[in-house]
């Protein structure tokens, strides 16, 4: 009740700004409806009822059905799920990784920095996608290498930025002074380190979900990524796409949905920086 | 002619109409030098701000500025902005932060010439060469910012500065952190304004430098004018009692040492014999022999870039001596000698409360919560100031609070290295007295680096200067 009490929608709203309130926002309803809409809806987003295809919008199908009578509200959800949990779950590997490796390398310094720091140019100097593209071709439509591919891709960002900022931080007199005090290197990762990384790390979290999720859209997109019958906005883009002129809200509900989850993801954490 | 004139300036924060400054008077002949003193964090900067018209988001000014008659104070920030480089010109706060570090020192201030005087590039470059040779800067107009001493880049930025002629130039502590060779350079360059006919605004604490310069002086304290008039008898004869609080805590003004012994032999912490001190196998120091017993203070003075960082390194042991013997008496544990750091705000983790950082250190070396109230308030330090971080308390403050915290560890010796040059004369002295009587009731050996003379002759018992070592 006290936060409640202390952040009321306006003072929240006078503190955060136009953009990230609509942001946060629009990324809470995606949340909450990915969470809670497919028991509302109701439907199986993979049972098909050929006499009921492309329907338009109606009181039993929502927003309609595609060409195989698929309700299209269930497979959107169902996408959404698919998306967003593949995404936070690459993301928590690669801020993991990044954040971990990018610490020991400002930390340690000579050659562990070297190797690590090539390790991840040699990385960076790979387009990403390509990446994932060469680990999928070795076993198109597995789950478990769309997660490898994505996470390794991100991980160098968490990197690079978690060691630049550390290696200037620990070059500063206060990490000197703690040290000769005799606090522990708990502290100085705790007190000194993560405090000024923070902002930063959610930045580049909020990039990285929304790349994801445009990386796995784009792999379904080019069928290499998630395989049918399972809904994937990637996926139902390319199967919707031929029938794009006879029934157009059809298409235009998947790529609605990417756009706007990008969107909130990059407007919840725009204007960081101002106070 | 009358340049500059304010008139009852105020200075205050527009949410909560809480005045921080005034009201301010004073007017600024052409070829007249005016100074402004205070304490440190008093505000005095917001003066030069509001006359520039860059007070930062969140303050505003009320009064009357006339800059040559007109008021300029309504003018649009677009309309105030115009004036500098041409009317009103800033010498930065160390000026080698405000250089483009990219780009060729020359190439910098022939910029101010193309673009305020407007001069072609050939002009521009020529009139760079004659303000560089009368600068002793000749050599380093093809330098970057990072090949030049601090004192040429300071002199780079002044050149940048009055390129673009301006009559007044505002100079906000151009002395802060800087050590005698470098104060001299400066002053000198300070000086030749109202003799070529320009006007100077001095803001600074540093009292030698007001007395050098001459000219008028304001007194403020608390955002308020406490004296004014001509410098030279504002500052021999001061009749306001913060003046004469200000001038007797110079360090020229200091009473000497009262003699005292210390006897036993048996207590030395640290000695050293024939030391010679570098790094990277480049050698600064050599022939050093000096001795520490404990509750003694040694102070350890000279210019800056001849080593003296490097030898409180070795003493600390994080650098290996180059030759010669460094003994530390064998009792010495390994948190037992303590550092205090030049800049109070960067020797705390900016980012969390001081509370925190303190129960840390507290548990470390097992001190009872209660134990470090007791100190603080022997310090006179209320408790509440560990709410806040290290951004929102004073230098002052932030330098008390960082001997507690060095106590805490209940070090043998301590080693500062300019612990009070960037505060003001009076927080200074209560700085360093307070630091003399800890250190005698604690028994710890100080040894202390600073670049005043004076300090160094009348606050500690041994002083070294590192002049006649120097490599």
């Amino acid at each position: 009740m006290i936060f409640f009490a202390s952040y009321s929608p306006l003072k929240l709203y006078r503190k955060i700004g136009l953009s990230r309130s609509i942001g946060l926002g629009l990324l809470s309803i995606i949340i909450i409806s990915t969470v809670i809409g497919p028991d509302l809806v109701g439907h199986d987003p993979a049972k098909q009822d050929l006499l009921h295809a492309r329907q338009m919008p109606n009181a039993v199908h929502l927003l309609g059905t595609d060409h195989l009578g698929r309700d299209m509200a269930a497979r959107l959800l169902s996408g959404a799920r698919l998306s967003l949990s593949l995404g936070i779950l690459s993301l928590v590997t690669a801020a993991f990784l990044g954040i971990s490796l990018g610490i020991i390398a400002a930390w340690f310094g000579t050659w562990t920095d070297r190797f690590l720091t090539s390790f991840a140019d040699a990385i960076l100097a790979l387009p990403g996608l390509l990446l994932v593209l060469i680990l999928m071709a070795s076993a198109p439509g597995s789950w478990w290498l769309l997660y490898i591919g994505i996470s390794l891709t991100l991980w160098v960002e968490f990197f690079r930025y978690t060691r630049q900022r550390s290696r200037i931080i620990l070059a500063h007199p206060s990490v000197d002074a703690s040290k000769n005090l005799g606090l522990s290197n708990y502290f100085i990762l705790t007190r000194h380190i993560f405090p000024e990384l923070r902002n930063g790390l959610f930045t580049i979290s909020a990039f990285g979900i929304a790349s994801a999720i445009t990386a796995i859209a784009a792999l379904g997109f080019v069928s290499v990524g998630i395989r049918p019958p399972m809904a994937e906005w990637g996926l139902m883009m390319t199967q919707l796409l031929p029938y794009w002129r006879e029934a157009p809200f059809l298409i235009l509900q998947p790529i609605i949905c990417l756009v706007l989850t990008i969107l909130s993801l990059h407007l919840s954490v725009g204007g960081f920086h101002k106070k | 002619m009358t340049l500059l004139s304010v008139k009852n300036l105020y200075v205050f924060i527009e949410d909560k109409q809480v005045d921080l400054l005034g009201p301010i008077s004073f007017s600024l002949e052409l070829g007249e030098n005016l100074t402004i003193m205070g304490e440190t964090g008093a505000g005095k900067s917001l003066i030069a701000q509001a006359i520039l018209g860059s007070l930062p988001t969140g303050l505003k000014s009320r009064g009357d500025i006339l800059l040559k008659g007109e008021a300029i104070d309504n003018l649009s920030p677009k309309k105030r902005a115009a004036l500098w480089g041409d009317i009103i010109t800033a010498l930065p706060q160390e000026p080698w932060l405000s250089l483009d570090p990219l780009m060729r020192s020359g190439q910098q201030v022939a910029e101010t010439h193309r673009y305020f005087k407007s001069y072609n590039w050939k002009e521009a470059k020529k009139q760079t060469e004659q303000q560089f040779k009368k600068l002793d800067l000749s050599d380093t107009a093809q330098k970057r910012p990072f090949q030049l001493s601090g004192g040429m880049a300071q002199r780079v930025a002044f050149a940048a500065a009055t390129a673009g002629d301006a009559e007044l130039l505002l100079a906000d502590e151009p002395t802060k952190g800087l050590d005698s060779h470098r104060h001299d350079k400066i002053l000198s360059l300070l000086k030749a304004i109202p003799q070529k006919g320009d006007s100077l605004l001095t803001i600074t604490h540093d009292l030698d430098l007001a007395y050098a310069l001459g000219g008028k002086i304001i007194i403020l304290k608390n955002g308020k004018i406490v004296e004014e008039g001509i410098t030279h008898t504002v500052l021999s004869s001061p009749k306001a009692s913060y003046t004469q609080a200000l001038c007797a805590a110079n360090p020229s003004s200091w009473p000497p040492l009262s003699s005292c012994t210390i006897s036993s032999k048996e207590n030395i912490l640290v000695q050293s014999e024939k030391l010679r001190i570098g790094r990277n196998k480049i050698a600064f120091i050599k022939g050093l022999d000096f001795c520490l017993k404990a509750g003694e203070s040694l102070a350890i003075s000279g210019p800056s870039g001849i080593g003296k960082t490097s030898l409180l390194d070795t003493i600390i042991g994080s650098i290996k001596p180059m030759g010669g013997t460094l003994t530390r008496a064998e009792h010495i544990g390994k948190w037992e000698i303590q550092k205090l750091y030049q800049d109070p705000p960067t020797a705390f983790p900016p980012l969390i409360s001081l509370k925190d950082n303190f129960k840390a250190v507290t548990k470390k070396h097992k001190m009872a919560w209660d134990q470090l109230l007791q100190l603080l308030e022997n310090v006179e330090l209320d408790a509440s100031i560990l709410e806040r971080r290290p951004s929102n308390v004073s230098g002052g403050e932030l330098q008390r609070l960082s001997f507690i915290r060095a106590l805490i560890a209940k070090p043998k010796i301590l080693l500062a290295d300019e612990p009070t040059s960037r505060l003001d004369l009076i927080t200074q002295e209560t700085c360093l007295n307070l630091l003399k009587k800890l250190c005698r009731e604690e028994n710890i050996g100080i040894i202390l680096v600073t670049h005043n003379q004076h300090i160094a002759e009348k606050w500690a018992h041994n002083h070294i200067d590192l002049n006649q070592f120097c490599v």
